[in-house]
């Protein structure tokens, strides 16, 4: 199999490089071979080689600045999310699929309008939050961190409920996107690490029916994550009354 | 009179607060509701120095600070390291006169990178020194340029900046700016062609987003970089370190005046070129400044030298959420000759906010343990499984790793026979866990 980390030199912010590591080392685990490719600004990828895809945040000036080269693969992508394929798209990096991005001086950069939202970003306050998320397709919450300084208008197919943290605009308790089997989410940092289950739901699309994925090695990962899930719980009672039945 | 009654009730609380040990915010934020132009009424010395950026401030204000009041200077600092608008008026109440002028020679101020802004509509720095600009406390402060368009904000037109020139994001502070004053270190032995961190940040250019070129990289994005596309680059330095030698523990500024090193890392250096820097504008004769440098030992307790047993170690406190302040911490010990254990403790990740996020923990060099120099490896803390994790996708053979959530576990378990030197890498949030069991 081919996995592809897209930008992987300037949308990197906390530590996401590590969310294409995991998943390199499940397939591997689960006796699958695979071999990444990391991609950035200026090459040209063949998006449909591929059978998973992870960008990951970037700052404010470097998403405006791939922005520009992303858009080159608005059809190939678009083909890539109709045939079921699986990508993981973390931090602001989603946002470039809107129809467009605000940024705090009013200057909008028009997105590569494979979703309908739009974004808008300003300078004054940085939106960071601890976060525990729930998905639909699974009972195992996801625990993370959420940095960010926009909100997003528009989104029909959330992809997470939020229980503790921020939504994809002020009051929402609605967070992410999900088309098909595109996964955007504002949970930055390698999420993949800090959330096994959800490696594990995410592995068995990429690698199909056909292929059984192994989750043997995933101990210290498993006990990391309701160390935090628990940290958080007991942090959020109280403020989350979802959380408190946890106590 | 409301100067006078202000001072004075702020005085007195910092009286008060300092008998109870509490820290030195509080009067400064009741003196700023009670009279909130405060700090336009007293009357200010002739040098105002703010020292702002990621890392090093506290330990470049106090070399700072000792190299003045070794050569007779009055020097009011915060000492304490309260940085925000509160902490810095407590500073400047605590050392005026009741009719409201600063007794002191020189003002220092170690600035919160974040809130530099607002204290600095209120009080122009003669001279403000940025260090540099890292990922750093991501979880409150975003990332790097979001920093620096914070710390833009708090620049005035008549301030001299003090810049590091090897830092091409602080660098920009200076474009456009003529009378700025640059720091920097010339190519060095230990210099690399590549980044050898777990990212780089300096493959763009600040300016214009196209790539940068490194002739010489000292650490991370630090070095020698030029822009393929707009021409941005190094500015030519006016204090400059010249050499190094880590293992003799000598470092050359200016290509004649040699200090030896306490501690031994580049990142240290930096901070030594910066006071150093500091203490020439305000006319300190620069060999005095060089031996008032020399061997200087810090006392802001970050450096802690302990025994267990019979085993000596030190305690290397690194910034949880710092993965630069972490890789010198880890370069340091890997550099240990004699062969060394070292300890990681994460187990409050933050000490001022409660955060769970680990993400830091993938940006840090780990594999520079990999080596003959280093035997075992502990990990310790609540957050020891995530540590485990994260070592698990280094190359260290396995069996060099000890897993403890129980630091006095794993305190017991280097109070053994082994001889081996001890480096214990954690946090100001997690230090005392492990310094009460010594």
């Amino acid at each position: 199999m081919k996995l592809l980390h897209l930008y992987h030199d300037i949308m990197n912010l906390y530590g996401e490089y590590a969310n294409i590591s995991a998943m390199e080392r499940i397939l591997k685990k689960s006796g699958i071979e695979c071999q990444t490719d990391k991609l950035s600004i200026g090459d040209n990828a063949e998006l449909s080689e591929y059978d998973f895809i992870y960008i990951g945040s970037g700052t404010e000036r470097n998403q405006k600045a791939v922005l520009e080269d992303f858009r080159k693969y608005t059809i190939t992508l678009k083909s890539y999310i109709d045939s079921g394929k699986v990508i993981l798209m973390t931090g602001n990096s989603f946002e470039m699929l809107g129809g467009r991005i605000t940024d705090a001086s009013g200057t909008e950069f028009e997105g590569i309008g494979i979703a309908d939202f739009s974004v808008k970003e300003q300078n004054k306050k940085r939106n960071t939050s601890d976060a525990i998320f729930k998905a639909d397709f699974s009972d195992k919450e996801l625990v993370g961190f959420i940095n960010k300084c926009s909100e997003i208008f528009g989104i029909d197919t959330p992809l997470f409920d939020v229980l503790m943290g921020l939504g994809n605009k002020v009051d929402d308790d609605k967070e992410g996107i999900r088309i098909n089997n595109l996964f955007g989410t504002h949970l930055t940092g390698p999420i993949l690490i800090k959330n096994p289950y959800f490696l594990e739901y995410i592995a068995n699309l990429v690698a199909g029916k056909e292929k059984e994925i192994s989750t043997k090695h995933l101990g210290f990962e498993k006990t990391g994550y309701e160390v935090t899930l628990n940290a958080l719980c007991r942090a959020g009672a109280g403020a989350v009354p979802a959380l408190s039945v946890r106590n | 009179m409301k100067l006078f009654l202000t001072i004075l009730i702020c005085r007195f609380l910092r009286f008060i607060g300092k008998l109870m040990g509490k820290g030195s915010s509080l009067p400064g934020k009741i003196a700023l509701k009670l009279c909130p132009d405060i700090l336009d009424r007293v009357k200010l010395p002739e040098y105002i120095i703010a020292v702002t950026g990621s890392n090093g401030k506290t330990s470049t204000v106090e070399m700072i600070a000792h190299i003045l009041t070794e050569n007779g200077k009055s020097v009011a600092w915060n000492k304490e390291g309260s940085n925000q608008i509160e902490g810095v008026t407590t500073l400047i109440l605590a050392n005026s006169t009741l009719s409201g002028r600063v007794r002191n020679d020189i003002l220092l101020i170690e600035s919160d990178e974040r809130f530099a802004r607002y204290t600095f509509k209120h009080i122009t720095p003669t001279h403000y020194v940025i260090t540099n600009l890292y990922r750093d406390q991501l979880t409150r402060n975003g990332h790097p340029e979001w920093v620096a368009d914070a710390i833009s904000d708090s620049i005035r037109d008549n301030t001299q900046l003090i810049l590091n020139a090897d830092d091409p994001l602080v660098s920009v502070f200076g474009k456009d700016r003529d009378n700025v004053i640059w720091f920097g270190a010339d190519r060095l032995e230990s210099d690399t062609e590549e980044c050898t961190g777990m990212y780089d940040d300096g493959v763009y250019c600040p300016v214009c987003k196209k790539f940068m070129r490194y002739s010489s990289r000292h650490y991370a994005h630090i070095g020698h970089y030029k822009c393929t596309n707009c021409g941005y680059k190094r500015h030519d330095t006016d204090y400059t370190v010249t050499s190094v030698d880590l293992d003799k523990g000598l470092a050359v500024i200016d290509g004649k005046y040699d200090i030896s090193l306490a501690l031994k890392s580049l990142y240290n250096i930096y901070n030594i070129l910066a006071a150093f820097t500091v203490a020439s504008v305000v006319g300190i004769d620069k060999g005095k400044t060089a031996e008032n440098l020399s061997n200087y030992v810090m006392k802001n307790g970050r450096v802690v030298n302990f025994t267990i047993g019979k085993r000596h170690g030190t305690l290397l406190t690194a910034k949880h959420e710092n993965s630069i302040s972490y890789d010198q911490s880890i370069k340091l010990a890997a550099s240990e000759k004699s062969g060394c254990d070292v300890m990681f403790i994460v187990d409050a990740v933050s000490r001022k906010y409660f955060t769970s996020d680990v993400s830091w923990l993938w940006d840090i060099n780990f594999d520079m343990l990999n080596c003959e120099n280093v035997h075992k490896i502990i990990l310790s803390g609540k957050y020891c499984n995530d540590l485990a994790v994260r070592f698990s996708y280094t190359d260290i053979p396995r069996d060099k790793i000890k897993i403890f959530e129980d630091i006095k576990k794993a305190y017991d378990f280097l109070n053994s026979d082994r001889e081996e030197y001890i480096y214990t890498i954690t946090c100001f949030s997690d230090k005392g866990k492990f310094l009460t069991l010594l």
